[in-house]
């Protein structure tokens, strides 16, 4: 048994910190997608991987600058999302929770095969910044700093669109009611693609700054979409900003139980707390909607 | 009509009870994967398609009780018909323990829940390596008894459909179907509802445990990736739904069709499967989400319990 110092502790608070901001930009938009279309996204990790790919690319074959890539991975996923509403999800938004589980889960794997098919499964990475920053008795990888820093950004840019912007106010409408805000005049279905489109930009950022930290393969995308869950039940479903609690939440979980335990059970654990977070209060640590 | 169909099931099982006398290994163990994706559809549809409430992960059901059984034959020695019923059992007290908490969810909440639980086991049982022999599995000594597998997996897919007969002929089957049309409304009509979705989730484990023992035990090898796979879960799912949901025979038609599909077709295609399966759940989805006989339900009238 090894002695943990109050230095330990300090460097797996920050490095909690830093892995839980990326969590909840990425949940963020599974929120987005539960909150205004009751949808449960199980595909959500796989746009995120189809992020990842498109900064891949974009370096291996440009050399562009990963970061500058959110440019590209963004916007390209934004599209992928309006096209997947308007011609799949529309169809299942009212239908039992089972259909638009199964549509995405299907959708998921379409997706991962053809990625298999095109790129091959071998791991890819982008070899752009590597190294640590050193501070004190901390050291933490530049990429990971770097993706905290991104990640608050993006997550503030949509929070800042969905408290100021007419079109942000209107997804809070629709989110809380569709009825009445079909009422106010507002285009439902428009709000729907604009939801799904949002969601698969933050996955793709997601992607796009996980590419720079670790190896990608076209199976990455699963354990995100575990994550996303747990952060926004945690958070509270259909609360936004519950997922950023539940994201900084997550990765400090995550990073103290790789401390006291190991790091193959951080998921476990992270599971537990689920379960009990459910038991004890099912509307979320901020609340959210019940059912 | 009916008299017909009691006549046809009569038969075919009479097909399948002298089959393994003339088939070859390859048949025989082809028949016994039928029975088993029998018995898991089956199983799903008991909690998913009565009550409504989506099990995302069943086949942590049936992971649990393939590694009981790999346990109890290597480390216990037990003979393997006894660790399949074991199997059967801690896959009956895992639901307890995550249906007592989680079946008073509602909603997606449910199905949430279910989707961690595989994962979770996936990593538990990866990690604790002196009881499961983690990433790289459990060996189990060498056994020739695809026949008496055969059998028993039969059996298993046998009795849970006449268990699914029974319930949906039953005053519990109706209180569970009126759970899946309207918690709510069941609720206020005196039903404690938690307890009889607790008694269908523990019901729809058993099986899932034994055949995950039967299966283990036939393959010999047994690792978490090859047991935790949420695409089993998937394939249950979509067998019921397609051939229709919250029915008795729907669950068989629809793992005979796509079962017959996979060895048919996607054996050709080993590089495009996803890609088939993919477009599969999302037709199933899409145009007939009320499955085969659903569909004949409706357009013919025919009675609730088919």
């Amino acid at each position: 048994m090894f002695v943990i110092t109050p230095a330990m502790v300090g460097q797996v608070v920050i490095s909690g910190l830093l892995a839980g901001a990326l969590y909840a930009m990425v949940a963020l938009g599974l929120g987005l997608i539960f909150g205004v279309m009751r949808v449960l996204n199980v595909a959500h990790g796989t746009l995120l991987m189809l992020g990842a790919y498109t900064t891949f690319w974009l370096f291996h074959w440009f050399g562009l600058n990963p970061y500058l890539s959110l440019l590209v991975s963004m916007p390209a996923l934004f599209l992928v999302g309006v096209v997947l509403q308007s011609l799949l999800v529309r169809r299942v938004v009212d239908a039992p929770e089972l259909s638009s589980l199964l549509l995405m889960f299907g959708v998921g794997i379409a997706l991962v095969n053809v990625t298999q098919l095109a790129f091959t499964s071998d791991l890819r990475s982008v070899e752009y910044l590597t190294g640590s920053f050193v501070l004190g008795p901390f050291a933490f990888s530049k990429s990971r700093v770097i993706a905290f820093a991104f990640a608050m950004a993006i997550t503030a840019g949509a929070f800042w669109f969905l408290q100021k912007t007419r079109l942000g106010k209107a997804l809070r409408a629709v989110s809380q009611s569709r009825e009445v805000a079909q009422v106010c005049g507002i285009n439902v279905q428009q709000i729907h693609m604009l939801a799904f489109g949002l969601a698969s930009a933050l996955a793709a950022a997601g992607g796009t700054l996980v590419a720079v930290m670790v190896a990608i393969q076209p199976e990455m995308g699963q354990v995100y979409t575990f994550k996303s869950f747990l952060v926004i039940v945690l958070g509270g479903a259909g609360n936004y900003p519950g997922a950023l609690v539940g994201g900084l939440l997550l990765g400090l979980v995550e990073q103290l139980s790789s401390l006291f335990l190991t790091t193959q059970v951080n998921e476990a654990v992270a599971y537990i707390l689920l379960v009990l977070v459910l038991l004890v209060r099912p509307t979320g640590l901020l609340k959210g909607r019940s059912s | 009509m009916k008299r017909w169909f009691f006549a046809g099931l009569a038969v075919s099982l009479v097909v399948l009870a002298v089959y393994p006398l003339q088939g070859t290994g390859y048949g025989i163990r082809t028949m016994l994967q039928l029975f088993m994706w029998i018995a898991l559809a089956q199983s799903w549809n008991l909690i998913s398609g009565l009550t409504g409430y989506v099990s995302f992960g069943h086949v942590a059901f049936f992971g649990m009780g393939a590694y009981t059984t790999a346990i109890l034959v290597t480390k216990l020695g037990w003979p393997w018909l006894a660790a399949c019923l074991a199997g059967g059992v801690m896959a009956m007290v895992l639901a307890l323990v995550i249906g007592w908490p989680c079946l008073r969810l509602k909603g997606p909440y449910f199905a949430i829940a279910m989707l961690g639980l595989n994962e979770v086991l996936r990593v538990i049982v990866s990690y604790y390596e002196g009881l499961t022999g983690g990433g790289s599995g459990l060996s189990m000594p060498t056994l020739h008894a695809s026949v008496p597998i055969y059998y028993a997996m039969g059996l298993v897919a046998l009795l849970v459909t006449a268990l699914t007969y029974v319930i949906i002929t039953s005053r519990f089957g109706l209180r569970l179907m009126t759970i899946r049309e309207d918690e709510v409304a069941a609720e206020a009509m005196g039903i404690d509802t938690f307890r009889y979705k607790l008694y269908a989730f523990l019901l729809s484990a058993a099986a899932p445990g034994i055949v995950g023992g039967l299966a283990a035990r036939d393959q010999g090898y047994i690792e978490p990736m090859s047991v935790f796979p949420l695409i089993t879960t998937i394939t249950m799912i979509v067998m019921v739904l397609f051939g229709g949901k919250g029915t008795i025979w729907g669950p068989v038609l629809g793992a005979v069709l796509l079962f017959t599909f996979q060895e048919i077709v996607w054996a050709r295609f080993i590089y495009l499967h996803q890609l088939f399966f993919g477009a599969i759940i999302v037709a199933v989805v899409l145009l007939m989400p009320r499955g085969i006989l659903g569909v004949l339900q409706q357009k013919y009238n025919l009675p609730r319990t088919i």
